[in-house]
């Protein structure tokens, strides 16, 4: 997004989803435009839902059937 | 979004969210021992049906709002919303009926206080229509639709619980409808005339959403047979 007080400077966000434990390098050219264009707010909720795997714990081996469960 | 149409800056912005929720969907549903997971599976209908017992006011509340603004994308956004209604109604009484059929009690579930993280993920819809835009409830609808039950979770549960097929309904249901629903989603979003400001709502507005989700998922694999 463009034009928004909340915009970051597009290599910060990189740089900061890198800190944060982002494999940003392993992503292809079209997903780096999508993530320069990160603002602010967008970026801190990121970073929160990656500290949410500390409270996962280590993975345990599960079956590939158990995914999902979000209902609207 | 800059040059990215708009469903690709979401999806590309839910794809790092997605290792997270994808770890604490299969925390909620691994557990040490059958009876903890049918207990588990028997919260998890309860919770469940506190939140989607929100879907269909939040999309009549959402068109609703959509019908007083001045806005170019309003009346495609209201279209939307209350054709989406008309599919999710009902959808609530699926839930009481597998949680009776898993050994639940449906009154207990309409009395119980839903727990606080159901009440962010709906209020805060409430909050984003009538204050923000409700544009934004496209950002909650795209991560819950797009984090449906998988194909065979259903049949796998039944597996693990011992519980009968009956008690596996919604989660049948939904696996099969959720996928066309998310596509119908994306469509709509990049046909809408959307401003950057309305973007950024929907985006913030689903992040919020998958975060709550994964704490949503987190909490109800925690206790019996769960990891804290």
């Amino acid at each position: 997004m463009t034009g928004h007080d909340h915009a970051q400077d597009p290599a910060d966000a990189l740089t900061a989803l890198e800190a944060a434990g982002f494999g940003v390098h392993a992503l292809t050219e079209e997903q780096h435009t999508v993530l320069r264009s990160l603002t602010g707010p967008e970026l801190a909720l990121l970073i929160d839902i990656k500290g949410r795997l500390d409270d996962v714990g280590p993975e345990v081996q599960a079956h590939s059937d158990l995914a999902g469960g979000a209902l609207f | 979004m800059t040059g990215q149409s708009a469903s690709t800056g979401l999806r590309g912005r839910l794809a790092l969210a997605a290792p997270t929720l994808d770890r604490a969907a299969r925390a909620l549903w691994t557990a040490d021992r059958p009876d903890h997971l049918r207990e588990r599976y028997r919260r998890y209908l309860t919770a469940m049906h506190a939140l989607i017992t929100a879907s269909v006011p939040l999309l009549e509340r959402a068109a609703d709002r959509c019908a007083r603004l001045p806005d170019a994308s309003a009346p495609l956004l209201a279209d939307y919303f209350l054709r989406h209604a008309q599919e999710e109604r009902g959808h609530d009484d699926w839930l009481l009926e597998d949680l009776a059929a898993a050994g639940g009690s449906p009154e207990a579930a309409r009395a119980a206080v839903p727990p606080p993280l159901v009440v962010e993920l709906a209020g805060a819809q409430y909050y984003r229509i009538e204050h923000r835009h409700p544009v934004a409830l496209l950002g909650y609808i795209a991560v819950l639709e797009g984090n449906a039950p998988g194909p065979r979770l259903a049949e796998r549960l039944a597996a693990d619980t011992g519980l009968p097929a009956a008690a596996f309904r919604t989660l049948r249901e939904h696996a099969a409808l959720d996928t066309g629903h998310l596509d119908d989603l994306h469509q709509l979003l990049d046909a809408l005339p959307l401003t950057a400001q309305q973007q950024l709502e929907t985006s913030v507005c689903a992040l919020h959403t998958a975060d709550t989700l994964t704490r949503l998922f987190l909490h109800l694999a925690a206790g019996q047979g769960g990891r804290p």
